[in-house]
Formats: C-alpha cells, sequence, structure tokens
C-alpha cells in the first residue's frame, strides 16, 4: 500500500510476467543501471527498493521481482496483496508472453487492490526484427482495461525510468492531499462499481 | 574444485556471458559488495577443509578397521554383478567403469565430471545414452551408503502405500523383486519393468534377479550400522561439521541412496524416447488409461521449451557449464521431466541439477536429484507448489513462536515474512547464502533426508539477525536488511551449529504435525483459485446449490477453465451463466415449464450473486477498516509511550538542571575559598617578609651591641689598666708625699663599680689624668700640672667618653 508521511511515500510494486519477459532485467536496470545478458532465472521472489523524486516528493518503490514460470503463479498473490503498483510485462518478441500478460491483468483486477496503479510493459523493444505484438494491440489493450503502457527494453534502457516515474506520479497519494486512514475505506463504494459489473 | 577445473580445461570457450564478477573456490560468482568478506573468509574455509579432510579420513580409517565385514563383503560382490550387467551394455562403459573403480580404490580424487566431459563430445553426436556418465562412490565410503539406503527404503515404504491403491497391479517381475519395488516410486516401477520387458527380456531378469540379490544385501548389512548408534552420532557430527569438497559429490549420493535407487538404463532410455518408441507408446498408453491424463502424450516436449530457457540462464558464466555441460543439464532436465510427468520441470531444478552436475557424473547426478524431488522436496514443486505453501505455513507458525517481538515488528512494518522465506526454501538457500554456508546446509539437508535443516536454517538466520531487523522503520528497509544479510552469513560453521543445535528440538514428526494442521486451508485456497475469479467462483457454488448436477459441475469448469481463462473472463459472468444453464437445460430438457423456472432462478441468482458480492465487498471493507484501527490503535498506543517518554526526558532534564544549578553554587563557593586562601597566603608571606626583615635587623642590632660589648670590654679593661696605673702611680705619690695614700686608691676603686655622684669628677679627673701621661707618658711633670688644672678638662673629657660609648 501506498502509504504517506510529508510528501514522502512508500510503494510496493509487483513485476508480473512471463518466463523471461525480461522482469529482473527491468529492476536490475531501473535499481543498478546494468543488464546482463543471462539473467538467471528468478526462483520465488526478489526484492530490490529505488528511491525517485517526482513533483517535489519522493516516492520509495518496494519492487517485488516474482518468478514467471506458470506454477509460481500460486505464490504471486502473496506479493500482489496489497501492492500500490504493478508493472506487468511481456517480451514484444513473444506472443504467448503477450497473452500471459493478459491473464495477469485480469487477476490484478479480479483480486488485487482496486487503487492499484498498473502498467504494461512490452520489453525487449530492441529486438525490431523479432518484433510478435504491435504496439498499436498492446496500446488498444492497455487503454480499453485502463492501463497505461510503454514498449521498455532493459537492454538499451529505453523507456525504463519513464515506466517507473510515470507510475510515481500516478499514485493516488500524489495526486491528492494526503488522507492517510480513511481513504481507503472512502475509495471503495466508488470503485465497487467498476469491479461489481455481474448480471446487469 | 579439481572438477570444476578439470571440466573448465576440457571446454570450448563459453558463450558471450559478462565476466566481471569475481568467482569464489567453486567457480561461484560472488556479489561485488561481498567480494571483501569473501576473501576475509576464504583463508578460514581453507583451514576448516584441511581439518574436516583429516577429521573424516580419520573417521573412515576407523570405520574399514571396525566393520570389515560392510566394506570388503558386500562391494566386491556387488561390483562384479554391476560388471557383469554393464558388459552386456557397451564395451566402453565396462572399461570406464573399471577405470573409474581403480581410481577410487587408489583414493583418488573424483575427476569424473571432466572425464565423462572427455568421452562426451565424440559420443554425443551419434549416441547420447551410450556415454558412460556413471560411475560409483569409492567403496570407504559404502557403509555410510548401505546405512542410508536402508533409511531411504523406509521412508518410501511409508510414503507410498496411499500412491500403490490408487496403480495398477504389479508386473510378475516387480513381485520377484520386493526389495526394488520398495525402494522406487510404483509409478517408476512400472515404467522400467515394462521397459525392460518390451526391449531385452533376458537382460531385464537378470539385472532384477541381481538387483534383489544386491538389496538383500543391502538389507543384511543395513540393519549392522543401526545397531551402532555411536558411528552414526559420529557421522552426523561429522556432517554438521561440513563435508570435505573431495568426499561431497560421493557422501551426497551416499546420503541420498543413489545406489539404491538407480535402475540401468532407465536414465538412458528415458533421454532416448525415439529410439524406443515401441515401448515409449505403450507405457505412455497404459499410463493414460491409469491417471486419465490425456495431455500426457506430447508431454515430455511440452517442458522443452522452459528448460531451453533456463540453461543460459543457470549459474551464469559458471566455468564448468559450457556446452557440454549445458548438454548434461539439459539431458538431466529432461530426463527428470520424462520420470515424474507430473511434476515435470520446475524452475530451481535447473540449478539444482548444476550444482549436482559440478560434483558427480551426469547419470549420479541424476539419480541424486531424482532422490531429491521425488523423496526429501516431494509434493513442493508440483503444478501446484502445495506442500511449498503448506511449509510457509508451518514455518510462520515456528518464527512467530520463537521470536514474538522480531514477528510483531514486522507485523507491525507489514512484513511477512514468507516474502522472504519463500524464495529460500525453494532454492535450498542457493543464491540466498554465501555458497560455503549453501553447501554446508545441504551437507546436513541430504544427510537427514528430510526438510527439517530448511527450518533449521531459517531459525538460526533469523535469530543472528533478528536483534537487527527490529531496528528496521519501514517493510522495504526490513526485506532488504534481511536479504542483504542473509546474502553475507560467510560464517557458515556458525550458521550450520546454530541451527543444528539451537534448534534441536525442531523435528520431523512435529512439523509433520503443523503441516497436517494447515495442508487442508492450502489445499481450499488452491482450489478456490483453480476457479477462477471470485464471481466465477460465486457462480459455481450458487449453481451447484441450485441445480444439483449429476454431472460434477467444477471439473467441467476445470477442464475448461484453464486454457481459456482469458476468454471466460473477458465475456464476463453472464457468459458463464450461459453455460451452467445450457448444462442445466440438457439435464431438464424434456420439461418445457422448468424453463420459466430456469429463468426465474437465474434472477434470483443475480440477485444473490450481487448481495453475496457486495456483502464480500463490505466484508474487505470492514476488514481494511479493522485494520486501520488496528494501524491506528498501535499508533496511539506508541504515541502514548512516546508521549510518556518525553516526560521522563522532561523530569531527567528538570533534574538536570538542579543538579547543574547546585554545580554552580559549589563552584562560586570554591571559589571564594579559593580567594581567600589566596589573601590569607599573601599575607602570610607579607608576615614572612616581615619576620625576615625584623630578624635581619635584630641580628644587626646584636651584632651591633656585640660589637659594643667588646668595646666596652676593652675600655674595662683598658680602665683597669689605667687604674692599676693610676694606682701605681698615686702608690708611687703617696710614697713620695706620705699624705694619706691609702684612702684614695679605695675611693678609686669605688669609683669603677658604683656612680655615685661625687665620684665621677674624681674618676674623670683620673681618667684625664690618665690619658695626659698616655700623651706624653715620660713627662711626669706635665702629668701633675694636668692634675692641676683638672676642673676645666673633666667637662670635655666626660663628654669624649660617652661619644665613644
Ligand atoms: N534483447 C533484450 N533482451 C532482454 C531484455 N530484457 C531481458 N532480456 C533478456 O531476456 C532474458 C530473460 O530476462 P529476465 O530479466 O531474467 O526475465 P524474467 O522475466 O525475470 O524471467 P524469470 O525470472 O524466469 O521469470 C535474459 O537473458 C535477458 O538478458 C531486453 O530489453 N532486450
Ligand atoms: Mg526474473
Amino acid at each position: 500500500m501506498a502509504s504517506s508521511g510529508n510528501k514522502n511515500i512508500n510503494a510496493k510494486l509487483v513485476l508480473l510476467g512471463d518466463v523471461g519477459a525480461g522482469k529482473s532485467s527491468l529492476v536490475l536496470r531501473f535499481v543498478k543501471g546494468q543488464f546482463v545478458e543471462f539473467q538467471e532465472s528468478t526462483i520465488g521472489a526478489a526484492f530490490f527498493s529505488q528511491t525517485v523524486a517526482v513533483n517535489d516528493a519522493t516516492v520509495k518503490f518496494e519492487i517485488w521481482d516474482t518468478a514467471g514460470q506458470e506454477r509460481y503463479h500460486s505464490l504471486a498473490p502473496m506479493y500482489y496483496r496489497g501492492a500500490a503498483a504493478a508493472i506487468i510485462v511481456y517480451d514484444i518478441s513473444n506472443q504467448a508472453s503477450f497473452d500471459r500478460a493478459k491473464k495477469w491483468v485480469q487477476e490484478l483486477q479480479a483480486q488485487g487492490n482496486p487503487n492499484m496503479v498498473m502498467a504494461l510493459a512490452g520489453n525487449k523493444s530492441d529486438l525490431l526484427d523479432a518484433r510478435k505484438v504491435e504496439s498499436e494491440e498492446a496500446q488498444t489493450y492497455a487503454q480499453e482495461n485502463g492501463l497505461f503502457f510503454l514498449e521498455t527494453s532493459a537492454k538499451t534502457a529505453a523507456n525504463v525510468n519513464e515506466i517507473f516515474y510515470e507510475i510515481a506520479k500516478r499514485l493516488p497519494r500524489l495526486q491528492q492531499t494526503p488522507n492517510p486512514s480513511g481513504m481507503v475505506l472512502v475509495d471503495r463504494p466508488a470503485e465497487r462499481a467498476n469491479t461489481a459489473s455481474c448480471c446487469s | 574444485m579439481t572438477t570444476v577445473r578439470g571440466a573448465a580445461a576440457a571446454l570450448n570457450p563459453a558463450p558471450a556471458i559478462s565476466f566481471d564478477h569475481k568467482r569464489d573456490a567453486y567457480g561461484f560468482a560472488v556479489r561485488p559488495q561481498h567480494l571483501q568478506r569473501y576473501r576475509e573468509y576464504a583463508n578460514m574455509y581453507k583451514e576448516e577443509e584441511e581439518e574436516r579432510s583429516d577429521r573424516w579420513k580419520d573417521f573412515l580409517e576407523r570405520q574399514c578397521e571396525s566393520a570389515p565385514l560392510a566394506i570388503n563383503g558386500l562391494p566386491g560382490n556387488n561390483s562384479a554383478i554391476k560388471s557383469n550387467v554393464e558388459s552386456t551394455d557397451s564395451t566402453a562403459d565396462d572399461s570406464s567403469n573399471n577405470g573409474a573403480e581403480a581410481k577410487h580404490a587408489n583414493g583418488g580424487k573424483p575427476d569424473n565430471l571432466s572425464e565423462e566431459n572427455k568421452e562426451a563430445p565424440s559420443a554425443s553426436e551419434t549416441k547420447v545414452h551410450q556415454v558412460k556418465i556413471w560411475a560409483e562412490i569409492r567403496s570407504s565410503l559404502r557403509a555410510i551408503e548401505d546405512m542410508m539406503s536402508s533409511r531411504v527404503k523406509k521412508v518410501n515404504l511409508i510414503k507410498n502405500e496411499p500412491v500403490s491403491g490408487m496403480r495398477k497391479k504389479l508386473s510378475p517381475i516387480e513381485e520377484a523383486r520386493p526389495g526394488k519395488g520398495a525402494s522406487e516410486e510404483d509409478s517408476d516401477e512400472e515404467f522400467y519393468d515394462l521397459e525392460r520387458s518390451e526391449s531385452d527380456p533376458n537382460l531385464e531378469t537378470l539385472s532384477a534377479d541381481a538387483i534383489h540379490a544386491l538389496d538383500t544385501g543391502v538389507d543384511s548389512h543395513a540393519t549392522q550400522p543401526e545397531s551402532l548408534p555411536p558411528w552414526k552420532e559420529e557421522l552426523e557430527c561429522l556432517v554438521q561439521g561440513g563435508v570435505p569438497m573431495e568426499l561431497r559429490g560421493e557422501l551426497w549420493q551416499a546420503f541420498v541412496g543413489v545406489r539404491a535407487r538407480r535402475v540401468d538404463n532407465y536414465y538412458y532410455k528415458l533421454l532416448a524416447p525415439e529410439t524406443n518408441l515401441g515401448s515409449k507408446n505403450t507405457e505412455l498408453d497404459d499410463r493414460n488409461r491409469e491417471s486419465n491424463v490425456l495431455e500426457s502424450v506430447g508431454v515430455p516436449e511440452k517442458w522443452e521449451a522452459q528448460i531451453e530457457k533456463d540453461l543460459p540462464r543457470t549459474f551464469p558464466g559458471h566455468p564448468a557449464l559450457d556446452e557440454d555441460g549445458r548438454n548434461a543439464l539439459r539431458r538431466i532436465l529432461t530426463a527428470y521431466a520424462r520420470h515424474n510427468p507430473s511434476v515435470g520441470y520446475c524452475q530451481a531444478m535447473n540449478f539444482f541439477a548444476g550444482l549436482l552436475l559440478l560434483l558427480m557424473p551426469e547419470e549420479n547426478a541424476f539419480w541424486t536429484l531424482v532422490g531429491v524431488l521425488d523423496d526429501y522436496f516431494d509434493g513442493y514443486y508440483s503444478e501446484e507448489m502445495l506442500e511449498s505453501q503448506v511449509d510457509q505455513l508451518v514455518l510462520e507458525d515456528l518464527v512467530r513462536q520463537k521470536f514474538p517481538k522480531l514477528v510483531n515488528h514486522l507485523d507491525y512494518l507489514g512484513v511477512e515474512v514468507a516474502w522472504v522465506t519463500g524464495p529460500w526454501f525453494l532454492t535450498i538457500y542457493m543464491n540466498m547464502l554465501p555458497w560455503e554456508s549453501v553447501l554446508r546446509v545441504w551437507d546436513v539437508l541430504l544427510f537427514e533426508g528430510n526438510r527439517v535443516m530448511l527450518f533449521r536454517t531459517t531459525l538460526a538466520l533469523m535469530e543472528l539477525y533478528g536483534p537487527a531487523l527490529v531496528t528496521t522503520k519501514d517493510a522495504g528497509d526490513a526485506v532488504t536488511l534481511l536479504q542483504s544479510l542473509a546474502g553475507s552469513t560467510f560464517d557458515s560453521s556458525q550458521l550450520v551449529l546454530t541451527a543444528c543445535m539451537a534448534y534441536q528440538n525442531v523435528q520431523e514428526t512435529r512439523l509433520q504435525e503443523l503441516r497436517n494442521k494447515h495442508r487442508p486451508a492450502v489445499r481450499a485456497s488452491l482450489e478456490e483459485r483453480s476457479k477462477g475469479t471470485k464471481a466465477w467462483k460465486d457462480s459455481q457454488g450458487l449453481a451447484s446449490k441450485l441445480y444439483s448436477f449429476k454431472k460434477d459441475p467444477g471439473s467441467v469448469i476445470i477442464g475448461s477453465d484453464k486454457p481459456e481463462q482469458s476468454d471466460m473472463q473477458m465475456n464476463g459472468d453472464v457468459s458463464h451463466l450461459d453455460s451452467l444453464s445450457v448444462d442445466g437445460d440438457e439435464e431438464i430438457d424434456p420439461v418445457k415449464d422448468l424453463k420459466e423456472q430456469v429463468v426465474w432462478l437465474k434472477v434470483e441468482l443475480c440477485n444473490l450473486l450481487e448481495d453475496k458480492r457486495s456483502a464480500e465487498l463490505r466484508a474487505e471493507e470492514l476488514e481494511t477498516a479493522l485494520m486501520e484501527m488496528v494501524k491506528q490503535d498501535n499508533r496511539r498506543q506508541l504515541s502514548a509511550r512516546v508521549e510518556q517518554l518525553e516526560q521522563e526526558i522532561a523530569e531527567i532534564r528538570q533534574v538536570l538542571a538542579d543538579k547543574q544549578e547546585q554545580e554552580n553554587a559549589m563552584l562560586q563557593i570554591l571559589m571564594r575559598v579559593e580567594q581567600e586562601q589566596k589573601v590569607t597566603e599573601d599575607a602570610r608571606m607579607f608576615a614572612e617578609q616581615d619576620a625576615a626583615a625584623q630578624r635581619y635587623a635584630a641580628q644587626v642590632l646584636q651584632e651591633k651591641y656585640e660589637e659594643a660589648s667588646a668595646e666596652l670590654a676593652e675600655m674595662e679593661k683598658r680602665a683597669v689598666l689605667a687604674e692599676s696605673m693610676l694606682e701605681a702611680t698615686l702608690q708611687y705619690q703617696s710614697v713620695q708625699n706620705k699624705p694619706q695614700p691609702s684612702p684614695r686608691s679605695k675611693q678609686a676603686q669605688q669609683s669603677n663599680q658604683d656612680h655615685s655622684p661625687e665620684i665621677p669628677t674624681r674618676k674623670i679627673g683620673l681618667l684625664s689624668r690618665w690619658r695626659d701621661r698616655n700623651k706624653d707618658p715620660n713627662d711626669e711633670k706635665s702629668l701633675n700640672e694636668g692634675q692641676k688644672l683638672s676642673p676645666k678638662q673633666d667637662n670635655t673629657n666626660g663628654h669624649e667618653v660617652q661619644e665613644k660609648v
């Protein structure tokens, strides 16, 4: 949950996506400014933290980089529960990873925190020749589902910092005056309209 | 270490990998922030390793002496059987096997991997499965292996009971080998047997008999070490102190009971399904009929892409994992996925297999992996990862119980222990602790034959780092700190000994109880999730109540849910209901009236669903509110405490101020006293000076007085002299004049003693006469004349005398 104290915000952020989509690489680029050709597979999850300054406030991201393999899915709720933001990553050179990303979006919409800021990252944008997912398609999908979308490359660093900054800017506590305790309760009823669309 | 170097030397250049990391003695990358500490510990590791080697050598030697039967009797028998079997297999196999055995007999290092690698390139191009990739462990470790193998069987016996009920009756060959059957999962058993009877019946019966003989042999000997508890205890101590690198690969195999698990050719056949298509298919058909897993026809290939992706992502840049190393890794992982299709391939296995490959030959690594995954970690890496989740709940119980303060703090920060410990367990600490510590944990874990060491290690880490953790201020800091502290646990002996000693009472039986307690909840939540989203789940639950289907709706839904989850989701709940109603219609189609009822029920259902959903949302809201309230409450309590503390601080400040004031006063007094002291001191000095001056004056006076008295004395002498002279003169005169001689002299003497008023004139007269005579002593006449003139001169003479004095 994003929690605030005098414009210093802690925000839990979770990365979700298929095996090898580049979740760990994105985090490594953002946190350490590095990229390695062969990043070790993530088992379970790994934690990182990084602070960014936006609009004269600072946001300290508590980043959970999760494992991509389908069966590790069962551990994911532990990490996205209570998260203020999520980046769903797919590999633009891999259609299956895009399908998987859509599943994650649905799961978060159904199970996640309703105030969650969600970003869709089409990673490996440097691999233009191998592109399998058109950015228009992803853009449309993102718009329909209330996400914001960027094509990133952990390798070239394109749009990596941008996607994290954009998330920081969109965190609810940054846009409104801080209201620590009542917030969640106040916001919930409004959200209900979106999620409870059953049988209408 | 030799293996690593040997293998590295035999390799083609590795794929482009960034080599900017430093590597440790095992060839693993050391994180830059840990380089310094690693270097500090490297020497200690070396010393420990030497000590360890000596201790083990000593132990094994004593072992040889005390139990010659176990070592000399059985293995000889066994190797004879083995070479029998293998000679029919391939001659290359046989010779290299003998070579390996000879080497071990000489006490040489287990260079098997490099040996394999030298052979691999030529053979792998044509017949991969023919490459010799198996070696027996050295004979001095046989007794340990026997003891461990017997234990493995017992565990399996218990575990396999429920499974065997679901399986088909075992084949006749199986029944002829009761010992063997006990050590393997029934499904595998069947697999081997079918293959065997299919491909080479004669050989298989032979090998089956041989194994049977071997097993009974093992059993008869296995009872021996068990009747020697001190021996086992000593071994346990040695293992906790660490296994020497030179023996590690072989001891691990002994612990896991690889020789008892191994079935000849099984590994090769797994790897070559294409060449053995016939047998494979019948095997699969059989399997399908049994377990009703339709996809399993295409299964082996399902993992391929996944494994392929992870090959370069397993210890990237490790010198031993070059092209050949990665091919071996691929084979092991593929073989395991085919061996246990219900688990298949799970990320993490790549690291396990990679590590094992660094320590032992390929097939040995495979069987060790099979042992670890099928026995030690049964249910851990399967599709649902059920046991992994259960273990985290059990761990949370234990941590909560042992470290209540720490858990309170983490709760307050909103940190779940499992976030961090989940990956620890799943990786068996690989990449989470420094390598030396990882290997030491594995030593104990493999020796113990269960997952107890996972728990003990985490508890030890919490004990070591809990005090630091409670000082953290937010969730991020806590997790970062815990991760980085764990990552720098270079003191592996401290870690392992803390784990084994301080948490001795964490036992398998207790863990099993806790697991049984938590398992139902995990299973329930897994089932819930497998049914899809909440709304979906709701509709299903209600639907089944409303329309009591004959068909189990769950199975229908689950079947279609997995592949098409996304579609269903997008279509929304209505479509689900439609599909349900279709199902319902199938059931009640004949009765037209019911259609109306169905519509009504549908509406009702929607209402109910909506109610339930809003109730759920409300519940969630309330929960959140409660959480906030709890947080607020905590905050209030904290702020009360802060206030109290602040008050205390104020009081202390006040006291301090008072004290300071007192001190000031004291200081002033002190200063005044000091001043006074100074004044008196001055006064004393003055007085002293005065006294000195006076003393000096007194001295001067004394001197003067002495001088004066000396002069007086002289004067008196002179006076006496003068008087005597005067007397003499008077006498002389009286002699000459005759008148009254004596009375005069008497008078003169009197005048000298007391100063009667009339005497001075006489005296003066005398003196002046005496002087006059001195002036002119020889002139008696002038003296006489002077006598006559005396009244005048008396005054002046008297004055002169006074002055002199
Ligand atoms: N060309 C290119 N390759 C990338 C990029 N990002 C990641 N990769 C490569 O893709 C592979 C997988 O990247 P990871 O970051 O490990 O992927 P992941 O999503 O964390 O995978 P898991 O941990 O298994 O779930 C690595 O070998 C990376 O080098 C990118 O932007 N461009
Ligand atoms: Mg990763």
